[in-house]
């Protein structure tokens, strides 16, 4: 990799640079909080944002996705193909960047998602240093850090841009719109002190050592009773995730029902007919079993295959928990043996 | 090109159905069908391969998807049979359809049972009400190529003798000496002529030597437990018992999230594991 130092005044330019030929998206304000959006004045763009809403996944994997459209009589698909148009997301955390990596397994590996594939072919992502909030955790899963997943990265020195250029394209487009220099020793120095500084003010520390093992160890552990007392099947938790990725599936009929189209949807496994079958057989009924399998399978089922656990301790499930559920409390209380 | 390489290395759109027209359906029983299918599209018809145990999903648009196993063998080129009960809107759908109407189908998806490993064995396939769908298959493949297998013994259960399924071809292998077929109903009436009770209960009547046996198991999810409990106490080895299990495979490759069973997806991981695999399966027995 290599490093280039771009001023922040500089920004304005990067951003009307790309906007030529990409869409550009990025975090802007909507009331207290934060979302990614299309920005179309660079003043919009709130690179010292928190955190989002909604995960990026959404501009890869929306929540509604039509993925053919069909002719009824003789069960024919009329079109399947995926309109992607450039685009560049720019401003994600560390945290995002490695959820989309960890997204990348699921819909890139084996059986090709085309859909996932073709927006991630066509987008360009852009990171951005962040400041650790009260309810993230990466630094405890490793996600703290972003080393791959992105064009360029900027870490934030104050006046300056330290640019990482992880690709061909990314070293492009900053060639081309923005003047940048080479790095001095200063500015190294200066990114380290930023690193070190960001890492001592995370809050939490949660303590993921052998939870596998604890997870099929303590499988029928009460805490799953109290947590699936308290947990309302929301989903909230799944849809505010960057890394959850269930669907369903739905058909829709034209009017004359002669055509139709077949959209996918975002789903919960937190639901209370996901793992329902036909004639009446339901694998997951109640919500314990429910709440303990997003935990079984996000901390131990994706690591089975990917050696990475499901999760990049963003913190967007705490906050969207309406009864507070948090990975911090479920982990410490499976290791305890009881809720606090 | 096979159907797997189509997918895996062109990039073939793996949601993407493909028309199958429907060529022959045959009623079971009241509420179960059998449907040949014959995929329109010769190329993909070639590579259509699989080992018995696979599903496809079915495919109705404008009603949905429906994972359903394979009845028929791999021998049997160029036609798919699928043993359908109607249970849902998707397969309900299918029940309204006639000789010579298109469904799409998708597949075939996921793990058999291990055919060529089993070759040179007994075998022990336990089946209880549908679960004889995906082991007629590797019945029929184990017929195909009958010399490459020691003894083939068959316990087949249902509810009453109207729910016993392929009962034409059962009677046919009843009279047969290389295989020992027994059948056995919860409730028999008068016309029932065969054993009655639990399918457990057959373990008695059959004799079986543990070092050179695989097991294949198929039924209701209560089933399983009992039916492992008997053929753990003829010593079985817990790695040569094979069972499918049934669960909401929804896209059949692995994304949707739907199938899972513990730490795995039944639709890539399964729909067959071995015993040894389901024990180390939460959610599996």
């Amino acid at each position: 990799m290599f490093f280039r130092v771009m001023d922040t005044s500089r920004l304005p330019d990067l951003v009307r640079g790309l906007s030529r030929d990409h869409e550009v998206i990025g975090p802007v304000a909507k009331e207290e909080r934060f979302v990614f959006a299309a920005i179309d004045d660079p003043a919009d763009l709130r690179l010292d944002y928190d955190t989002t809403l909604l995960p990026p996944k959404k501009l890869f994997f929306p929540p509604e996705d039509q993925m053919m459209r069909f002719r009824v009589a003789d069960n024919e698909v009329l079109d399947d193909e995926v309109f992607a148009a450039p685009r560049v997301l720019l401003g994600l955390h560390p945290c995002d960047i490695n959820a989309l990596l960890l997204m990348d397994n699921i819909f890139l590996k084996d059986y090709v998602d085309p859909y996932y594939k073709a927006r991630r072919d066509t987008t360009l992502v852009v990171g951005i240093s962040c400041v650790p909030t009260e309810d993230c955790f990466c630094n405890s899963l490793g996600t703290d850090e972003a080393h791959w997943g992105f064009d360029i990265f900027l870490t934030d020195l104050g006046d300056r841009y330290f640019v990482s250029v992880r690709s061909v394209k990314g070293a492009e487009l900053l060639d081309d719109f923005v003047e940048t220099r080479e790095i001095t020793d200063a500015d190294t120095a200066a990114f380290q002190r930023v690193t070190r500084e960001r890492k001592d003010k995370f809050t939490q520390d949660v303590d993921t050592s052998q939870l596998p093992l604890l997870l099929d160890a303590k499988f029928d552990s009460p805490v799953w009773d109290e947590l699936g007392e308290r947990c309302l099947s929301c989903g909230a938790c799944s849809m505010v995730c960057p890394t959850c990725y269930c669907f369903n599936v739905r058909d829709d009929l034209a009017p004359d029902q002669k055509t139709g189209t077949r959209t996918r949807l975002w789903d919960s496994c937190q639901f209370s007919e996901f793992a329902a079958v036909a004639h009446g057989q339901n694998f997951r009924e109640s919500r314990a079993s429910r709440v303990k399998y997003r935990y079984y399978h996000k901390q131990w089922g994706y690591l089975s295959k990917f050696e990475r656990v499901l999760c990049v301790g963003c913190g967007r499930c705490s906050t969207a928990c309406a009864a507070d559920i948090t990975p911090r409390e479920v982990i410490a209380a499976l290791a305890k043996g009881g809720v606090e | 090109m096979t159907v797997a390489n189509m997918y895996k290395e062109k990039g073939s759109n793996p949601y993407r159905p493909w028309p199958a027209r429907i060529t022959s359906i045959i009623d079971l029983t009241e509420n179960e069908r059998l449907f040949e299918l014959r995929i329109i599209d010769e190329s993909v018809r070639e590579g259509f391969q699989f080992e018995s145990g696979p599903f496809v999903e079915l495919s109705i648009f404008g009603v949905g998807e429906a994972p359903i196993s394979i009845s028929s063998a791999p021998s049997k080129q160029g036609f798919i049979e699928l043993c359908v009960r109607n249970a849902g809107d998707v397969t309900g759908a299918l029940h309204g359809k006639k000789c010579g109407d298109i469904v799409g189908v998708r597949g075939p998806f996921g793990r058999g049972f291990p055919f060529q490993e089993m070759k040179g064995h007994d075998v022990l396939l336990v089946a209880g009400g549908l679960g004889i769908a995906p082991l007629k298959s590797l019945i029929n493949h184990i017929h195909d190529d009958r010399h490459d297998f020691g003894n083939v013994s068959i316990l087949y259960g249902a509810r009453d003798p109207s729910e016993i399924l392929f009962r034409y071809q059962f009677d046919m292998w009843k009279h047969r000496d290389d295989f020992d077929l027994i059948l056995t109903v919860d409730e028999a009436d008068e016309t029932w002529g065969d054993e009655v009770g639990r399918v457990t209960a057959l373990f008695d009547m059959i004799d079986i030597d543990p070092d050179n046996t695989y097991g294949a198991i198929c039924g209701p999810p209560v089933m399983y437990r009992f039916v492992i409990d008997e053929m753990r106490k003829k010593e079985m080895d817990v790695d040569k018992i094979y069972m499918s299990f049934e669960r909401r495979m929804k896209c059949g490759i692995g994304k949707c999230g739907h199938c899972g069973v513990g730490h795995q997806y039944a639709c890539i991981d399964g729909p067959v594991f071995n015993y040894w695999e389901a024990m180390n399966l939460q959610e599996a027995i």
